[in-house]
């Protein structure tokens, strides 16, 4: 059998869109050549073992049009906008700036760019992660905007940065697909929230590849709330580089779409830097959410720390592939690394792959990687003070995952994800 | 207010209560004492619909209606109170939130509305300030490192502020030093009152010195085997069940 599938239409297809994509012919077309070469990853690739993209390799998912109705547009972004953070917000539709509902970061020090605005930063973006996977070059060939952001050195950002990509109901079987590039100067800090939303009856493609850069001794939160519609496909990359004394804090929540996958790919750079990802994924029926995490100490005297929990009903499946690599000189090494899962039904499947690759002395590593279900003593303890049952798990649930933002900093993204959680609970059918 | 005939419930396939009856009227205390594994946790449980612990015979009525058919939450709705022998942790949910939630749950059974957030700000300090309870507890995840006393403790803090018709205590005297033991005590008898019952598992006729009970049962295989008033416990802690013709759990 054959590891990766061909779309024999995809080339055809590619030819007859390729002038309507804003610039890098070339590159677009190398790239487009490669993709052919391998195709969509197979159920026999490892890395995607717990998620089948056999249908992507069936049809052709072009770039969606730019526009859509103004009225759900709105709708979206007051939904996803968090409107007590005065800071900067930059909106992209359907895979395009949106300059109407952005206004752009003017601070000292911040540098933002708008990717099809700026052709010179958009070749470098397409070249920061060049040829790491097939699904790369697919989104190199067919990326239509994204953003870069430079923080010059020992730059403050004052309010933190909002991202938001809207998928209009106008994207049925189209794709999306942008970039993103930050770094971060030596000594700065910043901080990101990007939320992906999207219409909940389309059957689209997002794919979004971003790379961040730390230097020496810069601090980055970076936040990702994933709410897109529940036919979506939802891909992003993050790719990290953190050096030394840096720290990168991300957090995560997939609350939609049908099949999501998350790459958190980190490295350190440096020495005594560290790297704290955590993340919450809530499933329900005919959902699929993939977390792909890699951190590859290369450098002593680094810590990580990954958090992530999962709360699956009726029909929910996800999977966690978290590798660590404990390069042979990263002596004093600090790696622990949890995964639980609670599952509020047993026709919901949970999958867990840790991997701890250690070639160091003198490192203290740890993983747990647990699936369950509701602690039945703690169920009838909070129901004979008078919680049905609902609102019972409810709690519970919400207590399961609340280890996960509990120690965000930023006390208003903490609240947002709270609400994004709590909402999914509540939703119908989720008890 | 309680009516408990002929129960008979097993756990696990195995037959734990075998027949007890049991009668406690309005404003009454009663005390149930008896050796380790006699079924009186089993019997809380069974008052409060705990899953697992299944009726095979017998009725329970409570106020005039019937408890079996009726969930745990409902329980608790109508007004029973069950004080864990072992409470349990809750990590990630404060004292607090669990407290409000639980309450302002019960009124909405009872068709009343939410407590306004400062009533209850003040209804739960008062009644931890009673208990002697540090209110930095009620801040933190529910029982979650407190120590077996302060469990128990935290356990009165939820009677009081949930302030039920009928509270059934099970061991709540268990692993309570002297100070502590007279504080709860100080609650239990502040719940006292005619329209309200309390039925109090133990095993120390200590506890029924500060809470004097207007009965007291010994339960053995999953019977009431003896009632009598207080002196029966003095009789039990001087004489042992041994002494008094009454058999240890066979099982
Ligand atoms: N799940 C179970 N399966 C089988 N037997 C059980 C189960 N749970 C409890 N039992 C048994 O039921 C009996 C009664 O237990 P229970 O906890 O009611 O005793 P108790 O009178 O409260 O004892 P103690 O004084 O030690 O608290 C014990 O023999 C116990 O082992
Ligand atoms: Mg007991």
């Amino acid at each position: 059998m054959k590891l990766y599938l061909d779309n024999p239409q995809i080339e055809t297809d590619f030819e007859a869109v390729k002038a309507s994509l804003p610039g890098l012919a070339d590159l677009r077309r190398q790239a487009m050549a490669r993709f052919t070469q391998s195709g969509i990853p197979g159920p026999k690739v490892e890395e995607w073992k717990y998620t089948n993209l056999g249908f992507l390799a069936r049809e052709n998912y072009l770039p969606a049009g730019k526009s859509g109705r103004q009225a759900e547009i709105r709708q979206f972004f007051d939904q996803a906008h968090i409107k007590d953070i005065p800071g900067p917000v930059v909106v992209f539709i359907n895979g395009y700036f949106n300059a109407d509902l952005s206004s752009l970061p003017e601070e000292d020090g911040v540098d933002f760019s708008v990717l099809s605005h700026n052709p010179g930063n958009f070749h470098q973006s397409l070249q920061a992660s060049e040829g790491s996977s097939s699904l790369n070059d697919l989104n190199r060939a067919l990326v239509t905007d994204g953003y870069r952001l430079d923080i010059a050195p020992d730059v403050d950002v004052e309010h933190a940065v909002q991202i938001i990509h809207i998928a209009t109901s106008g994207t049925e079987m189209a794709s999306l697909r942008t970039r993103g590039q930050v770094k971060l100067g030596r000594g700065a800090k910043a901080a990101i929230i990007e939320t992906f939303i999207g219409a909940e009856e389309a059957r689209y493609w997002f794919h979004m590849i971003s790379d961040m850069v730390l230097e020496s001794g810069a601090c980055a939160s970076f936040g990702q709330f994933q709410l897109q519609g529940r036919n979506a496909i939802h891909m992003t990359e993050l790719h990290t580089e953190v050096s030394d004394h840096a720290t990168f804090n991300h957090v995560n929540l997939q609350l939609g779409a049908e099949i999501s996958r998350t790459e958190l790919i980190n490295s350190f750079t440096g020495e005594y830097a560290s790297i704290n990802l955590s993340g919450a994924y809530l499933g329900r029926a005919r959902q699929s959410h993939d977390i792909f995490t890699r951190i590859n100490h290369d450098r002593p005297n680094c810590k990580s720390r990954q958090l992530f929990r999962g709360v699956l009903d009726k029909g929910g499946k996800s999977a966690f592939q978290g590798k660590v690599v404990v390069a042979r000189d990263a002596r004093k090494t600090n790696a622990d690394q949890s995964d639980k899962t609670l599952l509020l039904d047993r026709g919901a499947v949970a999958n867990a792959k840790p991997e701890l690759l250690i070639y160091a002395d003198d490192v203290k590593c740890s993983h747990g990687a647990t699936v369950g279900e509701v602690d039945p003593d703690q169920l009838f303890y909070l129901r004979s003070r008078g919680l049905d049952e609902d609102a019972a798990k409810g709690l519970l649930v919400e207590a399961f995952v609340s280890e996960v933002f509990d120690d965000l900093e930023n006390e208003r993204v903490a609240e947002k994800f709270r609400q994004y959680a709590a909402g999914w609970l509540r939703k119908e059918g989720a008890l | 207010m309680l009516k408990i005939e002929n129960l008979h419930a097993t756990v696990g396939g195995k037959e734990i209560l075998k027949g007890l009856n049991l009668t406690i009227n309005d404003g009454e205390i009663h005390a149930i004492m008896g050796p380790n594994g006699a079924g009186k946790s089993t019997l809380s449980y069974v008052i409060c619909g705990r899953e697992g612990y299944e009726v095979t015979a017998g009725s329970v009525f409570f106020n005039g209606r019937d408890l079996l058919d009726m969930s745990p939450d409902e329980r608790a709705g109508e007004g029973i109170f069950l004080g864990f022998q072992y409470p349990v942790e809750i990590p990630g949910v404060s004292n607090m939130n669990f407290l409000r939630t639980a309450l302002n749950s019960q009124r909405h059974y009872r068709g009343q509305n939410d407590m306004t957030a400062v009533d209850f700000l003040k209804l739960v300090r008062a009644k931890a300030k009673e208990l002697d309870m540090d209110p930095e507890m009620l801040k933190r995840p529910v029982n979650v490192g407190f120590s077996g006393g302060e469990k128990k403790r935290n356990e009165m803090v939820q009677m009081a502020v949930l302030d039920p018709c009928l509270a059934v205590l099970d061991e709540t005297d268990s692993g309570l030093d002297i100070d502590a033991l007279k504080i709860v005590a100080k609650g239990i008898n502040r719940l006292r009152n005619a329209d309200k019952s309390i039925l109090m598992i133990t095993h120390y006729q200590r506890l029924l010195d500060y809470v004097v009970p207007d009965f007291v049962h010994v339960l053995a295989d999953g019977k009431i085997v003896k009632t009598g008033d207080r002196t029966l416990a003095l009789q039990l802690e001087e004489k042992g069940y041994a002494g008094l013709d009454i058999a240890g759990n066979a099982a």
